[in-house]
């Protein structure tokens, strides 16, 4: 961080000390009454519904008002609204904890509501909540709850098909979600290769994806934020909770930590036991593919100003054949948090965080190890201050230090014929600070933010150089674009900067409420992201490696503008979301035909620098409140990407010509409802209807050596066959339930009811008996039943 | 390092085996386009060790339909190799699109050049004739597969060191008529004792007692290594599609077109020196 921004940030702590005279304030914690678990977006009002606030991700809100009377409401969706006159002749401190309005004690939150009804008046826009009791009522795949194909359902959010890993936001790349559990970055979402996501649901208590709009605090990458929140963790008493699946069982245990209703711990765990199956066979005893993850949480208040908060994930992914091939790899975080109240106005948060991510792989045949990851070692410190009921800033400071290690490869055995080698480690610092503003004027609000960022890559490090500055360098007999050869190196010993950058990322937006139901609203951003995942398959790999930009490598940058029309209508039943966004990205890497990324030594030798851009219209309609709840979601969008020569003489990637990325879905329809019909049954239901995967079909054949070659034209120019399917749940929650400290339910669900056998790919291939030419569609999940067991104590 | 990177695929593909106990695949019918025809050029020159090289054979085809089971041939063309002053003349077999040569002479790390006349339009290549590190075992092994009852064979060989070597290993089968492909280089085993290696087919052309394996390796220029690589993955030869694949890419080899540049042909000019064992599996 350099003077001038220690300077701006003296500035904006001095700021929050301004006065405002024959002003009060009141702020406090809400939490559920039950549990003490801190509630987050909780829409708390004074007086007229102009004046309001939400609660932020630790339960605090804070509201400054002339000294009156005022009528104080707070409302939760699936609680009680708690209302009180209070007279604001002074400064006030008032916690409240809501009950839940006569909901299932098995449910974390509530079983008949999605959400509450839009916040019209506030400029947040492109956000979507999703509470985990709403997330466990959505008919998932041999039952595993799962918040990553959860929010597929949402508009704007696809993927590259079944079963494939990770998630595309707006038409972004799967490496462009920052996500964020308790405030740590996860590297790779998905278990089991993306069957699966790594959050085990029970820990889990509410999650929130910035598609657009994204506040400064936020950055690091061009296309969204998914923010998941762990629970705290019951202090008042000691619980369990639990599931059995088929794929995995979870169980999870809470109590007071220390002193009852002042801390609270939350250890859960989660594993599969899908390698059981395999024993079962005679032919695969030998073989193992399992998961499992573990998520802790201790919580202490020390009193009414200070909060700690220490939480942690480990997952891994473990699958071997016998002892030829074992391959390990998962995430790990580790998070201190420090809450503090500087005063009833000014919040502050501090953050201590560690995360890794490690792949590693024995392949016993070939006699090799191989081990790759990226650690990195974060501080923040954030401030909210909200100064009166009209002026709300949001700043901070993060910095972020990261240790990528691109691959060692040893020798696994004597005999070995591997020589060791490791992959020069890259080292790079990211240091940023960040406001924003949320102001109320009448019937707008605007939300402006700056975020500075700047990013450091640094030695020690052996950098390669090439002829005309160019890694890669282009054919121009062939047509074809080749690895350059370096012409000299240089070495930058430990903490010298090999190449440096600076962004200033301005955030910006607004709405117009013409009621207090109606609005509309805009926003623009500009995201910066200064890691890249290297990655050229249509979903990320477990394999992939981070790289941080530097000299070859630019960051990307995405700014984006979206616009839309916010309604609720009936007293709220429902509620409409119209948007409109085009994005752009620029410095997004391609690479050459032919590129081999893994164990690439000098990865700047097969990149070139492209552009993405994506545009859509989503429209959301929801059914918020009564037995009967659920939404319908539908997106019109396009994904593209080009990579065009960096002169008129060479060609670029596929001809210059933009291409539609591999998870662009034209048309993106999504149904999913809930219905309670008693407080014994409650049934779910999905439909899902949507444009297939963009493909490169052949357009010919050839022989070449005894074997047949399609030949291939532009890239991505054809789709695989419409993809849909229904999906129903059914959860059945015995009677005898009642009054009783063991809760249970059964969950029974379908998925892909009709048996649709969706494409997953097509591949052209000469069939390996008759030598014809083929087309072969590998569809992945048929008619799945399967019944899950949960239970709580 | 291509042979690691045919194991990740084929950590993938096992685990397709594994976990999607109900995926399924069948063969579809897909309408599909059909572009213009184009050249395709199989000059594969192949000397093996302790023979003299003289007779080659370079084949000209088209493409055709992707569904089209027979290959175009291409009949009356002018195909000729030079090297500094000598001139190979190929003669075609009449109408077979087979063109051969009988006095060839193979030189090791020679460059060659090869012209096509055809149709009035000019095509030619360069290349140089890359030596290989001779075969010295075919070793059976006996534990392999995901039962770890499944036959392998080791093919070994003694890398070169202080020089990059790129390898095209191909395995025939006496029980399965499509050969296997894959290319290697030496980056992680320069100058060491290393090996090709073969799982056999799929699950039901499993290697047994009796097969008769034929093994070829052959020296390449790293050229032809990036080509045949990005011409195997298309072939979906060690690959195929899914979430992990990769988008297909325009095959371009080293045969230029010289009267239109654009109208580029298919396929390559290669010479290599390449070794060969048979091997019946005990």
């Amino acid at each position: 961080m350099n003077f001038k921004q220690i300077t701006l940030f003296a500035i904006l702590l001095l700021s929050t000390l301004s006065f405002c005279q024959e002003k009060f304030t009141i702020s406090g914690i809400i939490s559920d009454k039950k549990n003490s678990e801190t509630l987050i977006g909780v829409n708390v009002s004074v007086g007229s519904a102009k004046v309001f606030t939400s609660t932020n991700e630790y339960g605090f809100y804070s509201i400054t008002l002339p000294k009156g009377e005022y009528e104080l409401t707070i409302s939760y969706i699936g609680y009680n609204t708690f209302s009180e006159i209070i007279a604001l002749n002074q400064t006030i401190k008032k916690n409240i904890s809501l009950s839940e309005n006569g909901g299932q004690e098995l449910q974390e939150v509530i079983v008949t509501n999605e959400k509450t009804k839009i916040n019209t008046r506030s400029a947040e826009m492109s956000v979507n909540k999703l509470s985990i009791s709403a997330i466990k009522k959505i008919p998932a795949v041999l039952g595993e709850v799962d918040l990553l194909k959860a929010i597929l359902l949402l508009p704007g959010v696809t993927n590259a098909g079944e079963g494939a890993s990770g998630f595309n936001v707006r038409g972004g790349g799967a490496d462009q979600n920052l996500i964020l559990l308790d405030e740590a970055t996860i590297f790779n979402s998905s278990h089991l290769f993306g069957f699966f996501s790594v959050f085990n649901p029970d820990a889990v208590k509410d999650l929130k994806l910035y598609k657009g709009g994204i506040p400064a605090r936020f950055g690091g990458r061009a296309s969204s934020v998914l923010e998941i929140y762990q629970k705290d963790g019951n202090n008042k008493k000691f619980g369990m909770t639990g599931g059995i699946g088929l794929v995995s069982s979870r169980l999870l245990a809470e109590g007071p930590f220390i002193e009852k209703e002042k801390g609270s711990f939350l250890i859960g765990g989660r594993a599969s036991y899908a390698h059981l199956f395999l024993k079962l066979s005679e032919e695969q005893k030998k073989n193992t593919a399992y998961f499992y993850d573990l998520n802790t949480k201790f919580t202490y208040k020390l009193n009414e100003r200070n909060n700690l908060y220490l939480s942690g994930y480990f997952g891994r992914d473990v699958f071997g054949i016998g002892n030829s091939f074992v391959n390990t790899y998962g995430n790990s975080t580790f998070n201190l948090r420090w809450n503090h109240l500087f005063s009833d106005k000014l919040f502050s948060n501090l953050s201590l965080i560690y995360s890794d991510y490690y792949y590693g792989l024995n392949i016993d045949v070939v006699g090799f190890n191989w081990d790759s990851g990226i650690k990195n070692y974060s501080i923040k410190y954030d401030f909210k201050n909200y100064i009166s009921e009209k002026l709300k800033l949001n700043f901070g400071i993060n910095a972020i230090y990261y240790d990528f290690n691109p691959g060692t490869l040893s020798p696994s055995k004597e005999s070995s014929g591997i020589n060791y080698d490791q992959l020069d480690k890259k080292y790079a610092f990211e240091p940023s600070l960040y406001l924003d503003v949320e102001h109320k004027i009448n019937d707008f609000t605007f939300a402006v933010g700056l975020r500075s960022s700047s990013f450091y890559r640094l030695g020690p490090s052996t950098i390669n150089y090439y002829a005309n500055n160019e890694p890669v360098t282009y054919n121009s007999d062939l047509k074809i674009y080749e690895k350059a050869v370096p012409t000299a190196t240089k070495f930058f010993g430990k903490s010298d900067a090999v190449e440096k950058f600076y962004n200033l990322e301005p955030r910006f937006s607004m709405s117009y409420s013409f009621t207090n139901e109606k609005s509309i609203k805009f926003g623009y951003n500009r995201m910066v992201q200064y890691l890249q995942l290297i990655s050229n398959t249509a979903s990320p790999t477990p394999l992939d490696v981070w790289t941080p930009s530097d000299n070859y490598i630019q960051p990307q940058i995405a700014d984006q503008v979206a616009g839309g029309y916010f309604v609720n209508f009936s007293d709220g039943k429902y509620s409409f979301e119209g948007e409109t966004f085009y994005k752009k990205v620029k410095n997004r890497i391609d690479y050459i035909d032919g590129a081999n990324l893994i164990a690439n030594k000098a990865i700047e030798q097969v990149i070139l620098n492209g552009e993405m851009r994506s545009y859509g219209l989503e429209l959301l309609i929801r059914k918020n409140k009564g037995d009967f709840t659920g939404w319908i979601s539908y997106t019109l969008s396009k994904s593209q990407q080009r990579t065009p020569g960096r002169n008129d003489n060479e060609i670029g990637i596929n001809n210059g010509q933009w291409y539609n990325s591999g998870y662009d879905k034209l048309h993106n329809l999504a149904i999913t409802a809930s219905y309670k019909l008693s407080d014994k049954w409650s049934f779910g239901g999905n439909f899902i209807l949507q444009s297939g995967q963009p493909v490169t079909y052949p357009n010919g054949q050839y022989t070449y050596l005894g074997i047949n070659v399609p030949s291939f034209n532009q890239r991505n120019e054809n789709r695989l066959p419409l993809f849909n399917h229904l999906d129903v749940s059914a959860t059945l929650i015995p009677r005898k339930n009642k009054g009783k400290a063991y809760q249970s339910e059964w969950v029974f669900s379908v998925y892909n009811l009709y048996n649709r056998k969706n494409a997953a790919s097509i591949s052209f291939q000469q069939n390996d008996k008759t030598l014809q030419n083929e087309a072969v569609k590998t569809s992945i999940f048929g008619i799945v039943p399967s019944v899950t067991y949960n239970f709580k104590f | 390092m291509k042979n690691i990177n045919l194991n990740f695929k084929l950590l993938f593909s096992f685990f397709t085996l594994l976990l999607l106990l109900s995926s399924c695949q069948e063969v579809v019918q897909v309408d599909l386009e059909t572009g213009k025809p184009k050249l395709v050029v199989e000059a594969a020159i192949n000397w093996q060790k302790g023979t003299s090289g003289a007779l080659q054979k370079i084949k000209l085809t088209t493409t055709s339909s992707y569904y089209n089971n027979i290959t175009p041939i291409v009949s009356g063309a002018l195909v000729i190799i030079t090297s500094g002053s000598n001139i190979y003349n190929f003669i075609e077999i009449a109408g077979t699109g087979e063109y051969v040569c009988t006095n060839f002479t193979p030189v090791l790390n020679q460059s060659y050049t090869l012209t096509i006349n055809y149709g009035g339009v000019n095509y030619s290549a360069t290349e140089t004739l890359k030596p290989v590190a001779p075969i010295l075992t075919v070793i059976q092994e006996n534990n392999g597969g995901l039962s770890g009852t499944d036959i392998r064979l080791r093919t070994t060989f003694i890398d070169p060191a202080n020089e990059e070597n790129y390898y095209l290993i191909n395995y025939n089968y006496s029980n399965r008529p499509k050969p296997d492909f894959y290319v290697i280089d030496d980056l992680f085993f320069n100058g060491n004792p290393y090996f090709s290696i073969t799982f056999g087919g799929g699950n039901d052309e499993k290697l047994k007692t009796g097969d008769v394996v034929k093994v070829t390796h052959y020296g390449i220029s790293k050229q032809y290594n990036n080509f045949m690589d990005i011409l195997l993955a298309n072939s979906g030869n060690g690959g195929g599609a899914g979430p992990f694949s990769t988008a297909p890419a325009t095959v371009r080899g080293n045969v230029k077109n010289n009267t239109n540049e654009a109208d580029f042909p298919f396929g390559y000019f290669s010479l290599s020196e390449t070794d060969t064992r048979t091997y019946t599996i005990q």
